[in-house]
């Protein structure tokens, strides 16, 4: 089952920058358009707290922003 | 010992990188992001050549011509640059480089309103990127403050996104380019409120709405989205005690974009010229490499 979620939307540079990365890592995710979809938008902002993308969820530790080190630090844990 | 160090990597400092490679130079390239303002710009119309395309775009071009020249930006951040009289230590937070020379491409960062309610609600509706979060305001009414470029091409961006959009100018009439201006005033669902004070962000968990003073008269407008364009702070705390700034902490530079301390040069939105083009950076980058072998020339 996949595990990472990313939350992003179509124009956000750094959204495009995490799933680059992910695909890169060859991590398989579940991507969601928040601009269109407001159930997963309202999913968003329950898990981080703020409306901002990128915001990736990997095994529910919960990442705003596209941040190297702790993306590698929780994949390591997967 | 290097022979340059360059500060950053939007792309000023790129294209220093680029003509640095290309002189066969021993150099490095530091910065915590790449891309500088291409991560934050949606389409790019206005670069000599290249007819449309967009930043993020732009970016990866770049990018592969770094890859193409053997350039690798190194993902550290410079904490401090200190003249060695004959030479200069530029310390990140991995390791201390000496070079004989540093480039300072450090660009700059939104500014702030400095309003009750801004901070609280960063990315809780507030954001100072229109092209990253102005999508998740499908539907909705937003307000972008500013009355110059950015806030207009902001205002173009999210007209098709948002219901309605109130453009908030504290200025008695728009100052961007004429185009931008001509482009923004056919908007149809975009209302532009002139001499208006954004004065707080309202809201509970997220933003609600906002509080200005339009022409003395207090008014609260619902909104859920805030983009805030008013304008951009150099980077340039690093060299604020090194090389001398003007009022408004910009780097002062010559037309050779030589700062005030020789060996040091600067390019791009950290120096004097406030004009924030990508194609005025990329000189300027290219010029402060350029003068930047000739001073090493001199001084070996």
């Amino acid at each position: 089952m996949t595990k990472v979620n990313v939350y992003s939307t179509p124009t956000c540079p750094w959204c495009k920058k995490i799933k680059d990365y992910l695909k890169e890592k060859d991590v398989d995710f579940i991507e969601h358009n928040v601009a269109e979809d407001t159930k997963a938008r309202e999913e968003m902002v329950e898990k981080s707290g703020q409306l901002g993308v990128p915001v990736v969820d990997i095994d529910g530790t919960v990442i705003v922003g596209f941040d190297k080190d702790k993306i590698d630090k929780s994949l390591e844990n997967l | 010992m290097f022979d340059t160090i360059i500060v950053g990597a939007g792309i000023a400092g790129m294209t220093s990188a680029l003509y640095a490679a290309r002189k066969r130079m021993h150099f490095e390239i530091l910065a915590t992001e790449f891309g500088g303002q291409f991560m934050v710009s949606g389409e790019v119309e206005n670069y000599p050549g290249i007819v449309k395309t967009t930043g993020v775009e732009f970016a990866d071009k770049m990018k592969d011509q770094m890859d193409f020249n053997n350039v690798n930006v190194r993902n550290e951040k410079v904490t401090q640059i200190k003249n060695k009289g004959n030479y200069f230590k530029v310390v990140s937070d991995k390791q201390v480089y000496e070079t004989k020379s540093v480039i300072i491409a450090t660009g700059s960062h939104p500014r702030k309103l400095n309003v009750p309610g801004e901070e609280k609600f960063s990315k809780k509706g507030v954001t100072y990127c229109a092209i990253c979060d102005g999508p998740l305001f499908s539907g909705m009414d937003v307000a972008v403050i500013g009355g110059g470029n950015s806030a207009l091409e902001a205002v173009y961006f999210i007209k098709d996104i948002a219901r309605k959009v109130y453009l908030i100018t504290n200025a008695k009439e728009l100052i961007g380019h004429e185009y931008l201006i001509e482009r923004a005033k056919k908007i149809n669902n975009l209302k532009i409120l002139y001499k208006a004070e954004t004065e707080e962000i309202l809201g509970k968990k997220l933003v609600e709405g906002i509080r200005i003073n339009e022409k003395g008269k207090e008014k609260e407008l619902d909104v859920m989205g805030v983009i805030i364009e008013i304008g951009r702070i150099p980077n340039t705390g690093i060299v604020k005690n090194l090389v001398d700034l003007d009022e408004h902490g910009h780097i002062l530079v010559d037309c050779h974009m030589k700062t005030s301390v020789p060996g040091i040069f600067a390019a791009g939105d950290c120096t004097s010229g406030h004009e924030y083009q990508y194609v005025i950076s990329a000189g300027q980058g290219c010029m402060a490499l350029i003068k930047t072998a000739k001073y090493l020339a001199r001084i070996m």
